[in-house]
């Protein structure tokens, strides 16, 4: 091998880029090049355009919803009765909407398993039947073909497609004996190979990404808000380094055969147990590995012990000892405290669950390459935590905000209805609004670290296979 | 002569590095799917078993006879074909609360693990549908272009054999190969599900389980023929695998997923949150037309106790002419949900994958008409519960009203120990197989058809192909 300055190296890196090119012109001219780009640019613009129509028709309704709940405010706050405006007020159910993710266009996630919008009333938005029927269930008989469905399912084939004959086809041809021939290091063919391979997959797929984006920014179906442009631009780097991972694991796949139809079954064969089967058992798997009690268990324990410090407390009552006061507190403490402990367990149990399936997914990148997505798109996991703390904290803040309607003095119960005071109590800002928050871009990429180091990870892994058995593969 | 083209396909076929792929792909995920599976079923089966017997045990404790409103909760049954087929509920049983007033309370999803939604499970229909019909395509894709490459065709059709006849023994040759691995899979993998002692098998299920093997033969025959089609309309095997593949991608794995997006936006619906607030503008406008109708029925009469006979009568007439409004936005929205789906169905059906899809899913009971079912079941359950706890507070509100309201301490006794242990049972079993058959019957016409139309392309392109 020649080393040395870099001076030296330059005839090296002029053979580099000579293959590099060859590689490019021999994808180019190929029938699956052609192929391949027709197929991606349809599927990603596609793809792109409904699930931006899709996101528009969410973001329409959360305008819809805000609108008719600034003409409810409105029209509460034109009703020249105090004492019936309060009446009203009270009464009046005043839902919180959710505002739909702008990125759920690329990774949809589990955007779609959430309410958009929450009542006030109970913590469990009610769901009558025809909500249950009430919605296109053919949406949820297949996948959601978003971008990162796209990316994740289509294009990790397409890779292994372009490059599982890289080197056991030109074998086959005879060309691979010639090239060798010449005085040229077999990693420098090899390094050659994977970036003009990469390369010519890489291009069509930013050209579609980039027509994508364009759609999505002319149609107005993503708002360019700065941060959501950053976040697009860090999905489409992962999306590169995911095809990368495929793109060595083809090449290693290519080097460890000798004719193309082997390296094209065994490809097909690593590809359907990686990416159908591994990561799409791994979460019933865990949830059998790791069981969590259903709900209603836990609920019925709660139930029982709020019985049981019922009879303690009616006991206690009948005794009529002085003193009696602070055990009844005291009962009353205990149960809150067993009641705080079984949720803690459930909630242990259910983190225990959710980070076994997320374990056992990453045995395979696709999951590793969906959970970064959706980390950044906002749309991953976390958005059920996040959504079940936004409705605690929104009940809760009704709550106070209804109870301190009476604590504050204002209103005074009297037979014939509360009587109010002060007659411009009514302050629609300070009724409480629903708000997810949602992770900085910075959090969301420290969040996502993992997963992407795991896909690098896995890129040089195959990589430095394909360059072990290209070393001592047989050309002959 | 057809038999001895079967041979040796067949036995090329099985010498193959693809039939070794083949059989342990199909062992592989079959057997892993099928313990995964039926494990959970088994698990789903306890819980079940455990859900029903707590919330039977909390109604009977209960002895207040106010208690009766609080509605009460019942269990869904489980389904064993959803071993095989999992469905559209993510969730094998659920508890459903029936509340007074025909509503019904189903669990949320963001309750449970985040996980689970974000992958499909791999069930059968998953199995079949992507992964076999992937190897599918890889034993048919050169079985003409390939030997006609290596120069096999040329000899073959040298001696004296009619062509179609050649094209026959190949596709029976052919297909044997790609089954045998997969039959021998999936009755492995049954024998593995019937080992688990939570798996009672029934007539029933045995039935519909043949019936979902027979479908899943006829899709991969549809498949198969596809890639002999396109075998013989392409002159090199390399061609007719990229052919195939971006085939394969665009109708197994694009089309049916993007189909529904695609329709809704041809054909929208309202959302459920819009037509909710609807129906509950208008429940506002009728409990503010109560109020002001007891208001100035207060006014005219000069007295605060008005509620009698006579006005009863107007509430209630109020209340049916609400209702039937609300029941009019309800029908509409789901007459326009119907008609939505049904052309989503329809565009989708463009792929044999949604017509094999959609007839597992009814074949398991699984499928939308089933989840109909279900929820019709329920509701008129929740009816019978309504008519069950009005005859229970019947007695109660006739002493209620004897006494003038005022409870002596022997009334309250006798209402705080109402026996609950009579209350109706929910019952539902799913669809008969009979039934459910006539109901995939236009998609097994489907995929007939497609099998024709590929057996008759790949006929029509290899009468003509030049094997030179």
């Amino acid at each position: 091998m020649i080393s040395g300055s870099s001076f030296f190296n330059e005839p090296i890196i002029m053979l580099l880029l000579r293959i590099i090119r060859k590689e490019i012109v021999h994808n180019v001219l190929s029938f699956r090049f052609a192929v391949t780009y027709v197929l991606l640019f349809t599927l990603v613009v596609v793809s792109m355009f409904l699930m931006g129509s899709q996101h528009r028709t969410k973001v329409d309704e959360y305008i819809q919803a805000e609108a008719q709940f600034a003409s409810l405010m409105d029209e509460l706050a034109a009703i020249p009765d105090a004492n019936e405006q309060f009446q009203k007020v009270t009464q009046a159910d005043l839902p919180g909407a959710r505002a739909p993710r702008p990125l759920a266009i690329l990774a949809r996630g589990l955007e779609g398993s959430l309410p958009t919008q929450v009542s006030s009333r109970s913590r469990f938005d009610v769901k009558s039947s025809d909500a249950r029927l009430g919605r296109n269930v053919l949406f949820d008989v297949f996948q959601t073909p978003d971008f990162a469905y796209v990316v994740n399912i289509v294009l990790s084939l397409l890779a292994l497609l372009f490059v599982f004959d890289s080197i056991c086809g030109e074998k086959e041809q005879g060309t691979l004996k010639i090239l060798l021939s010449n005085s040229i290091p077999r990693d420098t063919v090899l390094l050659a190979k994977w970036i003009g391979g990469y390369l010519s997959i890489a291009t069509p797929f930013l050209v579609a990404t980039l027509g994508g984006f364009v759609y999505l920014s002319v149609s107005g179906a993503l708002e360019l808000r700065p941060d959501d442009v950053v976040r697009f631009a860090l999905i489409t780097t992962i999306s590169l380094l995911y095809v990368a991972v495929f793109f060595s694991l083809g090449l290693f796949i290519s080097t460890a055969t000798h004719r193309g139809s082997t390296a094209l079954l065994l490809s097909l064969l690593v590809w359907i147990v990686w990416i159908l089967v591994v990561p799409n058992l791994a979460p019933i798997t865990a949830r059998l590995v790791a069981p969590v009690p259903s709900r209603q268990v836990i609920d019925a324990e709660q139930q029982a012990i709020d019985r049981e410090a019922q009879l303690l407390q009616d006991s206690i009552r009948e005794r009529k000892v002085y003193g009696d006061q602070e055990e009844s507190e005291r009962i009353q403490q205990d149960a809150e405290r067993k009641r705080r402990k079984l949720d803690q367990f459930y909630n242990d149990r259910m983190t225990r669950q959710v980070s076994f399936s997320q374990g056992l997914a990453r045995l395979s990148p696709s999951a590793s390459y969906l959970f970064a997505v959706t980390r950044l798109a906002g749309t991953g996991p976390v958005l059920f935590d996040r959504f079940r703390d936004a409705n605690d904290r929104f009940q809760k803040a009704q709550d106070d905000w209804r109870k301190d309607l009476y604590r504050s003095g204002n209103v005074e119960a009297t037979r014939t209805g509360p009587q109010v005071k002060d007659k411009d109590w009514f302050d629609p800002d300070s009724i409480p609004r629903f708000q997810i928050y949602s992770e900085s871009t910075g959090q969301a990429i420290d969040a996502a670290m993992f997963d992407i180091l795991l896909l690098v990870v896995f890129a040089v892994l195959f990589f430095m296979l394909s360059f072990a058995f290209f070393l001592r593969y047989d050309v002959t | 002569m057809l038999l001895h083209i079967v041979r040796k396909e067949l036995l090329d076929q099985l010498r193959s590095l693809r039939f070794a792929i083949a059989c342990a792909v199909c062992l592989l995920v079959m057997l892993l799917s099928s313990v995964v599976l039926t494990r959970d079923y088994g698990e789903a089966l306890s819980t079940y078993n455990m859900n029903r017997v707590m919330h039977r045990n909390e109604l009977e404790q209960r002895t207040q006879i106010w208690s009766v409103n609080e509605g009460i909760t019942v269990d869904r049954p489980l389904n064993l074909m959803n071993t095989m087929v999992r469905g559209l509920s993510q969730e094998l049983t659920e508890s459903v609360k029936i509340q007074p007033g025909n509503r019904l309370d189903f669990p949320e999803s963001w309750e449970g693990n985040p996980v689970l939604p974000l992958f499909p499970a791999v069930d059968f229909v998953f199995i079949v549908g992507v992964i076999v019909s992937l190897l599918a395509l890889a034993f048919g894709y050169d079985a003409i272009s390939g030997e006609a490459e290596s120069g096999v065709l040329k000899l073959l059709l040298s001696y004296s054999v009619p062509r179609d006849l050649v094209l026959l023994g190949k596709w029976i040759g052919g297909f044997l190969a790609l089954i045998a691995p997969f039959t021998v899979s999936f009755l492995l993998a049954l024998l593995l599900m019937l080992l688990f002692p939570e798996v009672e098998s029934d007539l029933d299920a045995s039935l519909s389980l043949l019936a979902l093997f027979c479908l899943a033969l006829l899709y991969l025959a549809a498949i198969f023929s596809l890639g002999l089609f396109i075998s013989s309309r392409t002159r090199l095997a390399s061609t007719s695998i990229t052919v195939l593949l971006l085939l394969w991608v665009a109708f197994v794995l694009a089309l049916p997923n993007m189909a529904p997006y695609a329709v809704s936006q041809i054909v929208p619906i309202p959302s459920q949150e819009s037509v909710r607030r609807e129906k509950a503008a208008i429940r506002q406008e009728w409990s503010e037309r109560i109020q002001t109708t007891w208001r100035e029925e207060q006014e005219k009469q000069e007295r605060d106790d008005v509620y009698d006979d006579a006005l009863r009568q107007r509430f209630d007439d109020m209340r049916l002419e609400m209702e039937a409004e609300v029941q009019k936005i309800s029908d509409n929205q789901t007459a326009q949900v119907r008609h939505q789906m049904r052309w989503s169905a329809i565009i989708a059906r463009i792929s044999p994958m949604t017509s094999f899809t959609l007839a597992s899913l009814d074949l398991a009971a699984a499928g939308i008409t089933q989840e109909e079912r279900y929820v019709d079941a329920l509701q008129a359950f929740s009816e019978k519960w309504g008519v069950y706890a009005e005859e229970k507070q019947a007695d109660f509100r006739r002493v209620m009203a004897e006494n003038r309201g005022r409870m002596t301490p022997e009334l309250t006794e006798q209402f705080n120990h109402v026996d609950l242990s009579d209350a109706p049972q929910f019952q539902f079993s799913h669809m008969p197989v009979g039934d459910r058959l006539t109901l995939i019957y236009p998609d097994v016409l489907l995929l007939v058809l497609w099998n024709v139309i590929f057996f008759m392309g790949a006929w029509l392109s290899f009468v003509r192909y030049d094997v030179q």
